[in-house]
């Protein structure tokens, strides 16, 4: 018996020490050596704190044998050290022990090494414990647990997140809350977690209900989850917020209906499809309108239906798709035949179409029509040859105009000498008669000369004004730098005559020092408005002021007198060659003063026009252009 | 007073009278010839190499050769280049007398208003071509 014991004792793979009741070590079984490391003579009277991690945990050592004194036994589990000083996970029992007349003689204790079962249990626990930080991190799924009736029981960063509750919020209530009233009417929860009670799991995507009240679209994954022994004993629930991926579907759909509408409607542009073989599968406005067909009666034709006879003889049709097809695609001009049989000079362009994988499918064919193309050419062609035709009739009218002007300027030859001459002769003649005449003849006779002299004096005077009026258009204008009152003394002195038998009264106001111009037609211009200013009076005194002021780029003349006036419905007129508003016997002159004024301002870029009432007084004003040589007189 | 060895050319016939009258009476000319146009006058040259006049006074619009005429025959022809020509005519247009002196005239001198006035005329030119020494 005692053999079998101590066979038993040193077979056991359990270390068993045994302890006084002091607790030190009386004797060791060989299993303690070999987890332990100490042989049986190191431990023999050494304390059971040998193998705890120092002398410190004596205090630790005794509660424990205090304890299993007085329970009977203590089971502890704990780091427990070797000889060498590691460590290992230990399971120590100890008992006291009582001999044969029940006194305490010591302790048995018990060691066993489950390092290896502790270290599974670790690392379980550290998996437990990353899965469930995993769980609570993720942001991008919501993933909750319920318990079997659908109450949630765990909350995670992405339900909170996608949902809008906080864990302390939402755990405990049913997860009824994050359906749609439509849904909870339909019994879809219960209906969802029956599913995954009988198949394992439910799986769908569909609206969902945030805690603010705003729907999601949301991919869902009920699982039911059973324990070891097959007990249902709750569900997870892993929920995807599909809101971006909707959109971007919904955004796809629509991009596709507007592009499809676009296409649809487009009306310059014939866009249809063909499939592989060449039949019209689809059609849009363009296309009717081109062609003239209506989507219903043409789609599931072939389309070599807009092609002349000649052309589908010829295989013209299919030989484009099949360069469509090797050459990605097919262009060309050619007539096309309508509905009506009429034909449509066309650009086409034929594009094989290939899926998404890669297989053919059919053709895009893009039509247009350029008979309008054609015809707008034929229009700009022609407006090229009207234009060219009008050069050249433009060209020839120069020609005709400088030959013109050539007749012109023989014209004013003819009229300076031819005209002047005989006039002059009339009036030589007459000057001899009347010499010779003398005092005693006929004074009758002597009037009708006098008459005659008159008249060939005023024809003298009327050709050297037309020949005034016609040289002005002609040559260069002088331009030359002169002060204003210069100029308006000159003109002034140049009437002299008429300005002292009339007595005027003249005023001169210039504001502006100096300005730009041909000289000797700005004297006239001046010389020819005081001049009719002076005439044209109902024998008052004339009282004529004459302004110069700088108005912008131009200088302002204004000649004002206090005569008779004009009409209104003669102000218009008075600028015209020979106008004359008033007799001859009235006030004389030949009607080309104002003519001249005109022409003379006109070629200075400037305005001239008369402001006047009957019998108010007249003022013309002109204008002339400067440059920039008009300086005020106070600079 | 210096005199003059004067040509006039001048087609009308009323008006070569008047003028002789008034060249005559005033003395400061000697009329070397009075000639009807151009053709004349290059005639009368062409004949008188050895007595050219001082002066030649020509009216600008004459049948035949004009007075154009008679500035570019002369200033073209060595011999007689020198001899000033004055044109004489009732025009006073400016282009007219800007294109007789861009072609070589001496003066321009329009003609009295009437044929009886030649002497204040007579006078006037005999200033003019002394003050602007158009005979050298």
């Amino acid at each position: 018996m005692t053999t079998n014991c101590n066979l038993l004792l040193q077979g056991i793979t359990d270390g068993i020490v045994m302890l006084d009741v002091d607790g030190y070590i009386s004797y060791s079984n060989p299993a303690v050596s070999a987890i332990t490391g100490y042989s049986s003579d190191d431990l023999l009277n050494k304390h059971l704190t040998i193998f705890y991690s120092s002398s410190d945990e004596s205090i630790k050592a005794e509660y424990e044998l205090g304890i299993s004194l007085k329970k009977g036994k203590f089971l502890s589990e704990g780091w427990r050290y070797r000889k060498d000083k590691s460590r290992f996970w230990c399971e120590m029992l100890l008992s006291p022990l009582y001999d044969e007349q029940k006194r305490h003689i010591g302790f048995s204790c018990i060691l066993r090494d489950v390092t290896e079962k502790k270290k599974d249990e670790i690392e379980l626990r550290q998996n437990e414990q990353r899965y469930r930080l995993m769980v609570q991190g993720v942001r991008d799924y919501a993933i909750f647990m319920l318990d079997t009736t659908g109450h949630i029981i765990s909350w995670n960063e992405g339900a909170k997140r996608i949902k809008g509750w906080s864990a302390n919020e939402i755990i405990g209530k049913h997860f009824s809350n994050f359906y749609t009233a439509e849904d909870l009417e339909d019994k879809k929860p219960e209906r969802e977690l029956r599913i995954a009670v009988s198949t394992g799991k439910y799986e769908e995507e569909g609206w969902r209900v945030k805690k603010d009240g705003s729907v999601f679209w949301a991919n869902v994954v009920i699982t039911a989850l059973f324990n070891e022994q097959n007990k249902h004993i709750g569900f997870s629930k892993v929920t995807r917020d599909l809101s971006e991926k909707k959109e971007s579907e919904e955004k796809l759909r629509q991009s596709e209906e507007r592009y499809r509408s676009l296409v649809e409607q487009v009306t310059d542009y014939g866009i249809f499809m063909l499939d592989e073989k060449g039949k019209i599968i689809s059609w849009n406005e363009g296309a009717k309108r081109i062609a003239g067909y209506e989507a219903n009666e043409i789609i599931g034709k072939y389309f070599s239906i807009f092609y002349p006879d000649e052309d589908v003889l010829n295989g013209k049709p299919s030989y484009e798709l099949k360069v469509a097809k090797a050459e990605g695609k097919y262009e060309e001009e050619g007539w096309r035949v309508k509905k009506d049989r009429t034909l449509f000079w066309s650009s086409v362009v034929i594009t094989a179409v290939y899926n998404n994988d890669g297989i053919h499918i059919g053709f895009s064919k893009v039509t247009r029509d350029l008979t309008e193309r054609k015809e707008s050419e034929k229009a700009l062609r022609e407006s090229y040859q009207r234009y060219r035709e009008l050069t050249e009739e433009l060209r020839h009218t120069n020609a005709e105009l400088s030959y013109a002007n050539q007749e012109l300027e023989q014209f004013t030859s003819i009229v300076s000498h031819d005209l002047q001459e005989p006039i002059r002769s009339i009036k030589s003649f007459l000057t001899l008669i009347d010499m010779k005449l003398g005092e005693r003849e006929n004074a009758t006779l002597k009037t009708y000369i006098e008459k005659a002299i008159n008249s060939a004096n005023r024809m003298k005077q009327l050709i050297q004004n037309l020949l005034h009026y016609s040289q002005l258009s002609k040559g260069e204008l002088m331009q030359q730098q002169m002060n204003v009152n210069d100029l308006i003394n000159e003109a002034l002195q140049n009437l002299k005559g008429s300005i002292e038998n009339t007595k005027a009264q003249i005023l001169v106001e210039a504001d502006v020092q100096e300005i730009e111009g041909d000289r000797v037609q700005l004297v006239q211009l001046i010389q020819n408005l005081v001049s009719n200013a002076l005439k044209f009076t109902d024998g008052d005194t004339p009282k004529i002021t004459i302004q110069c002021k700088k108005e912008r780029d131009e200088v302002k003349f204004s000649v004002t007198d206090n005569g008779i006036g004009i009409a209104e419905s003669d102000l218009k007129k008075v600028f015209e060659i020979f106008k004359r508003l008033n007799t001859e016997k009235e006030y004389p002159g030949t009607g080309i003063g104002l003519s001249i004024c005109k022409k003379i301002v006109d070629r200075h870029q400037g305005q001239i026009w008369p402001e006047s009432k009957l019998g108010k007084g007249t003022t013309f004003h002109f204008t002339l252009k400067q440059e920039n040589t008009a300086r005020p007189l106070t600079q | 007073m210096k005199q003059y060895k004067i040509i006039i050319v001048e087609n009308d016939e009323d008006e070569q009278m008047f003028m002789k009258e008034g060249f005559d009476s005033s003395g400061l000319f000697f009329i070397v010839a009075q000639l009807k146009n151009g053709d004349g006058l290059i005639e009368w040259l062409g004949n008188h190499n050895d007595e050219l006049p001082d002066i030649i006074l020509s009216d600008l619009n004459m049948p035949g050769k004009n007075g154009y005429d008679i500035i570019t025959e002369i200033k073209n022809n060595p011999t007689w280049s020198n001899v000033p020509v004055i044109i004489t005519s009732t025009s006073s247009t400016r282009t007219i007398i800007d294109k007789c002196l861009s072609m070589g005239a001496a003066d321009y001198v329009v003609k009295p208003d009437t044929f009886v006035e030649y002497v204040p005329y007579v006078k006037n030119l005999h200033r003019l071509i002394e003050e602007k020494q158009l005979v050298k």
